[in-house]
């Protein structure tokens, strides 16, 4: 084996610890099911105040079915609590925070 | 024709509170998010015309809201209102035709809103919310012109530091949405005149129009309209004694359009009086036409 070779299996393997270990995961998307959201008006103060969380990458609104996914950035989540409270600051209420799909 | 200028000012007063996508001429209870800011500008133009007495007064009124609302908590709300109008009274005095006019910034009106009830499901909500606010008398009321002072219903401010207050219930769902609203006005005396209570109560329907199915996303939303507010008005009090023309019932039915989006909305209304039941001199005619927006930050 090559010293080149060697390098790019160390490499190779690295990088599998790394996404194993979830240090090069794909960032977390959270979906929110957030009851009385019935108006466009209504949307956006719940994603202002998602939006202006710690980590929050991108927010989307899907009022029809009373749903907002939260995108974080590299490395952050969101607790359950911490999405409660900020609902809650929005005018609404959270019924279910749950992991969705990982972003593109 | 003091009733009537009444009734319709009266309605401009609870507009405060209604900066959500809401009623056009009330309130409503849907939320201001903490920390965050409704701004409203409503443009609004009333004719009283039709006058039967020989004055045959004819009063038109312009004027723009602006109110600004800020969420203190989730269920806490602050409005501002300060309104500007342009009032022309024109009339015939002694067979001579004669118009007053005075424009200017009016009475700030300060309300506060509390959700004292909130029942959320999935795409809907039920509020019941009880404010409380005070007029402030920022307007000019005592304004003259080359005849004599102007009377109150002239002036932009009336001079008197009055009370309102009242609760207003609001059901949303994804295709409509009802609010309804009891209020009270209690006026105090100034210069000599005392405008007598309002007690008013409303009710509104918002249809959704179009689009007819929702998508994905945050569509916007064409609101179809039907409000009426039903006003009732104590007689006047002018140097102690109370005005055999002044006070009476109003009912007003208002059809509009609300085209309601994320960040703004554009609305314009026209406030019909079907019932006028008015005591003393009757009068036959008259409207406000609204038109206005909305923006949340």
């Amino acid at each position: 084996m090559t010293f080149r070779t060697f390098t790019q299996r160390t490499a190779i393997a690295f990088s599998h610890i790394l996404v194993a270990t979830g240090v090069l995961a794909a960032p977390v998307t959270y979906q929110l099911r957030v009851d009385g959201l019935s108006c466009p008006f209504c949307a956006y103060g719940i994603e202002k105040k998602l939006g202006a969380l710690a980590g929050v990458g991108r927010v989307e609104t899907h009022i029809k079915d009373g749903v907002v996914i939260v995108i974080m950035k590299e490395g952050f989540t969101l607790d359950e609590a911490t999405a409660k409270k900020t609902v809650k600051e929005a005018g609404f209420s959270l019924r279910k925070l749950e992991p969705a799909q990982s972003a593109p | 024709m003091k009733t009537v200028i009444k009734a319709g000012l009266s309605i401009l007063c609870v507009w405060s509170g209604a900066a959500w996508s809401a009623p056009i001429t009330f309130n409503t209870a849907l939320p201001v998010h903490e920390g965050g800011y409704v701004l409203r500008e409503q443009f609004m133009y009333m004719k009283i015309a039709d006058d039967l007495t020989p004055a045959q007064r004819d009063m038109r009124v312009s004027g723009v809201m602006s109110v600004l609302g800020y969420g203190v908590t989730p269920d806490f709300a602050l409005f501002g209102m300060l309104p500007w109008f342009d009032k022309r009274l024109d009339m015939t005095m002694g067979g001579q035709d004669l118009t007053r006019r005075k424009s200017g910034v009016g009475d700030l009106t300060l309300l506060g809103r509390y959700t004292a009830y909130q029942y959320d499901a999935p795409g809907r909500t039920l509020r019941i919310a009880p404010f409380l606010g005070v007029k402030a008398p920022t307007g000019e009321d005592s304004a003259r012109d080359g005849f004599d002072r102007l009377p109150p219903q002239v002036q932009p401010g009336s001079g008197s530091w009055d009370v309102l207050g009242g609760a207003v219930l609001t059901y949303q769902t994804l295709d409509f949405q009802i609010d309804s609203q009891v209020s009270y006005k209690a006026n105090r005396e100034a210069n000599g005149f005392r405008a007598g209570d309002v007690a008013e109560l409303d009710g509104s329907l918002q249809y959704r129009l179009w689009p007819s199915s929702l998508g994905n996303g945050i569509p916007a939303f064409l609101y179809g309209v039907l409000e009426a507010n039903l006003i009732h008005s104590a007689r006047d009090d002018s140097g102690g004694i109370a005005d055999p023309n002044s006070g009476g019932t109003t009912l007003f039915i208002t059809p509009g359009l609300q085209y309601v989006t994320r960040k703004w909305i554009v609305e314009a209304g026209v406030q019909i009086p079907v019932v006028k039941n008015l005591n003393g001199t009757a009068l036959k005619n008259n409207y406000v036409f609204t038109t206005g927006f909305r923006i949340n930050f």
